[in-house]
């Protein structure tokens, strides 16, 4: 099921925007140009996860070292701070752990999230 | 029973006085530890150890011709070799492993490279059996580095052995790398070896410093813990994917339980390591070994095999005796606390892949003394 959740404008640039798309609390997020829609609760113990921090994914090189990766947006659930890539939903440190993801487009200023397809679990 | 080959990982050698120690050092240095008159020589081993109230030593390990135990190669033989077929017992120092908790980084220096020297002088040209630690003082870092380059030739020289800290964080702090950059490199395991706990300099326990010996051989683990978390917070492995650790004398049954806490404390904090790509657990699995002595003991035989099995005990311990020590544990005692499944491996061959040997190159006993 196609769910119209409000204008482009509605979701600012650099946060994550909870919004009901049907039945289901889903996070909207943009991101350097793109647009992400994600699962609000975490897969962990049912946080809140679109009130964590988004951010850039830290990485590194070797130990010490402390790089940014902004292509890779993360949000950390604000209960107990596990991260999920945004783009995959896939938890940064166990790629079998994952939030849910929804197909997300934008039609004529539109926001538009398939709810019905699931990806993740 | 068993009656199979043995590896024992931890027998500790010691020197019977000074004297004989004093070949092996520079004149300046000889100079400096003798020549104070009626003060008698300059002590050389940390003094401020907790008395433990019967003595650290087994009282039939003390030599018939005199001499601390550990002390005589005829001794120690005949109690720590020819019990079983042990095929090689790796010497771990005595009272001078505690090198790194002295208070002159320059002596301790001197004295660790002084100990390797007679290690390999009077102990290892004895027997084929024996192989020896790299003793280090890690007080400076770059020092033990060298000290650890000078024996790459020797493969006699088998494992860096790490006990007192002499500095104010642990095990897995950058100030240590080049330790571990001179180890991977000539490829020599580094071996923590449990019991600086109230000898170190500063106090390694947490919570304050102890005052009794009953609480520091209690805690034993709390500070090979705090190393082994140390160095998987710090990256060591990343930084040297190589390396291998062996954790000596600090019991192996608390390790589970640590790992289910760092991997659910690595989930929630990424952030602040992202130079990790595994779970602390999983390193563990690709580079930590753990000896076995002093064996925790459970109510029920099968809860303590329960626990070890978590961390695949039957591949990843390897028996130590900690000969001559009074918390010694004799390898016919571990049998009967492991599973008949798991003898030969904790026995023999987990330390066998450990320090990369071939059985064939382990002569059996009888055939190894040299003539």
């Amino acid at each position: 099921m196609t769910i119209d959740v409000g204008s482009l404008e509605e979701f600012p640039e650099g946060r994550a925007s909870v919004v009901m798309a049907g039945r289901t609390e889903v996070g909207i997020i943009r991101w350097s140009g793109a647009i992400y829609a994600i699962s609000a609760i975490c897969t962990h113990q049912g946080g809140p996860l679109c009130q964590g921090v988004l951010s850039a994914r830290l990485t590194a090189g070797r130990p010490g070292e402390m790089l940014v990766d902004d292509a890779a947006p993360v949000i950390a659930c604000p209960w107990h701070g596990w991260e999920f890539n945004v783009a995959s939903g896939e938890a940064i440190w166990d790629p079998t752990v994952r939030i849910r993801t929804f197909p997300i487009r934008v039609t004529n200023g539109r926001v538009m999230v398939e709810t019905e397809t699931r990806r993740g679990h | 029973m068993y009656h199979g080959p043995v590896i024992d990982c931890d027998v500790h050698h010691t020197r019977a006085d000074d004297a004989e120690l004093l070949p092996y050092l520079s004149r300046g240095w000889r100079d400096f530890i003798t020549d104070r008159g009626p003060a008698g020589n300059m002590p050389l081993t940390v003094q401020d150890g907790l008395p433990n109230p019967h003595g650290f030593m087994r009282a039939d390990t003390f030599p018939p011709g005199g001499g601390p135990p550990g002390s005589d190669y005829e001794t120690l033989c005949r109690q720590a070799l020819e019990r079983g077929d042990v095929r090689r017992a790796i010497l771990t120092f005595g009272d001078d492993s505690h090198v790194a908790g002295l208070h002159n980084p320059y002596l301790a220096t001197e004295l660790a490279r002084a100990l390797n020297d007679w290690s390999i002088d009077r102990w290892l040209s004895r027997d084929q059996r024996l192989v020896s630690s790299i003793l280090v003082a890690s007080q400076l870092p770059e020092e033990a580095a060298a000290e650890i380059r000078r024996h790459r030739d020797n493969p006699r020289m088998v494992q860096v052995m790490l006990v007192d800290n002499p500095h104010h964080n642990p095990f897995g702090h950058p100030l240590f790398h080049p330790i571990y950059a001179a180890a991977e490199e000539t490829g020599r395991p580094i071996a923590i070896h449990g019991g600086a706990a109230g000898w170190a300099n500063p106090a390694s326990t947490g919570g304050g410093n102890i005052s009794l010996y009953l609480e520091a051989h209690t805690l034993w683990p709390q500070v090979v813990m705090t190393h082994l978390v140390s160095f998987i917070s710090h990256g060591v492995f990343e930084k040297f994917p190589r390396l291998r650790l062996l954790l000596i004398e600090a019991g192996a049954a608390w390790l589970p339980s640590l790992l289910w806490r760092f991997d659910t404390e690595y989930k929630g904090l990424r952030r602040e390591v992202p130079w990790l790509r595994k779970l602390p657990s999983e390193y563990v699995a690709e580079h930590v070994w753990l000896t076995t002595q002093p064996l925790e003991i459970s109510p029920q035989r099968e809860q303590v095999t329960e626990l070890l099995g978590w961390i695949n005990g039957a591949d990843r311990l390897c028996y130590s005796s900690d000969y001559p020590h009074w918390d010694a544990d004799e390898s016919n005692y571990v049998a009967t606390r492991l599973p008949a499944s798991w003898h030969r491996r904790v026995f023999f061959e987990n330390a066998l892949k450990f320090y990369g040997w071939q059985a064939a190159d382990l002569a059996p006993a009888g055939e190894a003394a040299l003539a």
